[in-house]
């Protein structure tokens, strides 16, 4: 079927010549949406010539025209979204990284408890946590649960504990709390994995 | 100058064309998701909005980088799988936006269009 005269090669390569002041990736995904529209046309419509199918589709020079206004629109309009795209890079940190250094920052201090484990694990804390409220991947709200019962409550009951002598002596039940608090903090990490924007 | 006149005329359409088609694509994927092909059917139908198919690529990849829109493949019964645009969030309340205003636009222009000229003495 393909011949020496493919018009739909010639007709996406018209688009791509006229299109070349385009950005090279602007480019590619319109001839990506052209060569999509132009297979799905044939097949919803297999009776179609092809020529008709790419008349409608409309002078090359013209579709390109059309992108590099709206390329240039899009340029025009970058000063008002570069607000939005401005906490947007701050925050462009992989969702799993502060989760997971909230979560393994308790573990870590189990598994070397003698210095510098524990500063340690405190710094991937509070690294954890800063990540996590500059993220764009979850809202005020959740940030501020995710926070509250990822680094602050449990650093809050630990020091409680290790202050207080009053506390169950033995290695027991500081293991039974550690774990309750790793199990803690584990949960809420999923449920920020869970319910984290795109 | 026929042909003059007729191209003045097709530049009126486009321009207003210009300002709402990307209002009108956007209402068109109000209920439900729709594929390329579908959403250029639809503007086909309503004559006036009917545009050299292939210009509503770029406006959709706009809308797309703009966030009012985002796309998600899907298989078909027949042929390639179809990319559908979908509104977002975003795309949504620019969509209520221009809902909203669009009717105060439309009696001001039809008020200069249909009103008749006052006396030029009116004004001095």
């Amino acid at each position: 079927m393909k011949t020496a005269a493919d018009p739909v090669r010639d007709y996406l390569s018209a688009v791509e010549r006229e299109a070349s002041a385009l950005p090279a990736d602007r480019r590619q995904e319109l001839l990506a949406d052209l060569a999509e529209h132009i297979e799905v046309t044939r097949a919803e419509r297999p009776d179609a010539a092809i020529g008709e199918v790419l008349a409608e589709l409309g002078d090359p020079r013209t579709i390109a025209a059309t992108a590099l206004a709206e390329a240039e629109n899009g340029a025009a309009g970058a000063p008002a979204r570069g607000g939005v795209g401005a906490p947007a890079r701050r925050g462009k940190v992989h969702p799993l990284v502060p989760l997971l250094m909230l979560t393994f920052s308790l573990p870590f201090i189990m598994i070397f408890p003698t210095h510098p484990g524990p500063l340690i694990g405190v710094l991937f804390r509070i690294t954890g946590a800063v990540l996590l409220c500059t993220s764009v991947h979850w809202t005020a709200v959740q940030k501020t649960t995710g926070v509250m019962l990822t680094a602050v409550l449990p650093t809050a009951v630990m020091t409680a504990w290790n202050l207080s002598s009053g506390g169950p002596a033995g290695d027991g039940p500081a293991l039974l709390a550690n774990l309750a608090t790793v199990a803690l903090m584990a949960g809420t990490a999923a449920w920020l994995w869970r319910v984290r924007r795109a | 100058m026929e042909p003059g006149d007729s191209t003045k005329q097709a530049r009126a359409a486009a321009q207003l064309r210009k300002g709402v088609l990307e209002y009108c694509v956007l209402a068109l994927m109000r209920d439900r998701p729709r594929y390329g092909v579908e959403l250029l059917h639809a503007l086909e139908e309503s004559g006036a909005l009917a545009t050299s198919q292939g210009t509503v690529y770029p406006l959709l990849s706009r809308l797309r980088r703009d966030d009012l829109v985002t796309t998600t493949w899907q298989e078909s019964a027949s042929g390639p799988p179809r990319r559908y645009y979908a509104l977002t969030d975003s795309g949504r309340a620019a969509l209520d936006e221009f809902t909203r205003v669009w009717p105060g636009f439309r009696n001001a222009v039809d008020a200069f269009l249909t009103t008749p000229h006052p006396p030029t003495g009116d004004l001095a």
